[in-house]
């Protein structure tokens, strides 16, 4: 029995929201996969509607898979969009700055002025002809941008959850939940 | 009319309850749902159980394979291996030593009438 257009689209859209929940999950892929497999057993029972809806909220099976593992797993996904921000915010400042030079430059009938950050050297230029800005680059103004991107990628990501994943890969069975009874 | 159950309870057994009705026969995961619902937890949802088989697989308390069916795709069945065998053994005895203690504390509690 084939599957058809809208189960398809039914099923692919709830895996589309639980892929992106579950990407901190180790081998998440595999557990998509699956899931993909048992959706399709199951609808051809109940329904694809159905199937999904027992499934409930992507987010609450994501939580579900991420409990189950029996210890904190680092946010790569949510450092990244941590790293992402902090970065977008400076490049909109250094624009923002840019910008405001160029036009007080500007309202003052034009010239050249320049601006040292970590050594680099920003020149800022307006004329007749039109308006100019650039930058030396140096090793310290690298590190700093460098910075802006990996600082909040590793708080963001609470970076130090891996090392109760190392600790798991040297003794699997200190965290590893167990079948309790109660 | 049964009480409402508090999904937590539910939550610390079910491993216990999959290893159990695997024990009795292999199946794969939609028909476990039913077969649980069957049994009275008719409030499961399969979201609950695929996390649970998922989990015991990786630690090896299960294993898994893919058989063809002529009523849809192939469908994973799962079985206990041996070491989900004496995980069900050894959580079946704490779990029954657990519950004399519970049903005696709550005997004690609710002989009492409330005032």
């Amino acid at each position: 029995m084939s599957t058809s257009l809208r189960d398809t689209l039914v099923r692919e859209r709830y895996l589309l929201r639980f892929d992106w929940a579950m990407q901190d999950f180790p081998k998440h892929k595999t557990v998509v996969r699956e899931l993909r497999t048992e959706l399709t057993a199951a609808a051809s029972e109940v329904g694809m509607r159905q199937a999904v809806a027992d499934l409930g909220h992507p987010r609450v099976l994501a939580d579900g898979y991420l409990n189950e593992l029996g210890r904190p797993v680092p946010r790569w996904t949510t450092g990244a969009v941590w790293g992402g921000l902090a970065v977008g915010a400076v490049v909109y400042l250094v624009m923002a700055y840019t910008f405001g030079t160029l036009d007080t430059l500007e309202q003052l009938g034009g010239g050249t002025i320049e601006r040292e950050f970590l050594g680099a050297t920003a020149v800022f230029t307006s004329a007749e002809g039109g308006i100019s800005a650039g930058t030396t680059l140096t090793w310290q103004a690298l590190v700093f941008y460098a910075l802006v991107f990996t600082v909040p990628f590793l708080l963001g990501a609470r970076v130090w959850r891996v090392r109760s994943r190392l600790a798991d890969a040297r003794n699997p069975r200190r965290t590893a939940p167990t079948t309790t009874a109660a | 009319m049964d009480e409402p159950r508090d999904p937590q309870l539910l939550k610390g057994v079910l491993p216990m309850l999959v290893l159990a009705l695997l024990t009795e026969r292999e199946s794969y995961g939609y028909e476990l749902v039913t077969r649980l619902h069957e049994a009275g937890l008719d409030d499961l949802g399969a979201g609950t159980l695929y996390p649970v088989l998922n989990r015991l697989e990786r630690d090896g308390q299960i294993s898994s394979r893919l058989v063809a069916s002529s009523a849809g795709p192939a469908r994973k069945y799962y079985l206990p291996t041996d070491t989900g065998a004496e995980q069900l053994w050894s959580t079946a005895r704490a779990w029954q030593q657990l519950a004399v203690t519970v049903d005696g504390l709550l005997a004690r509690a609710t002989s009492k009438e409330p005032s």
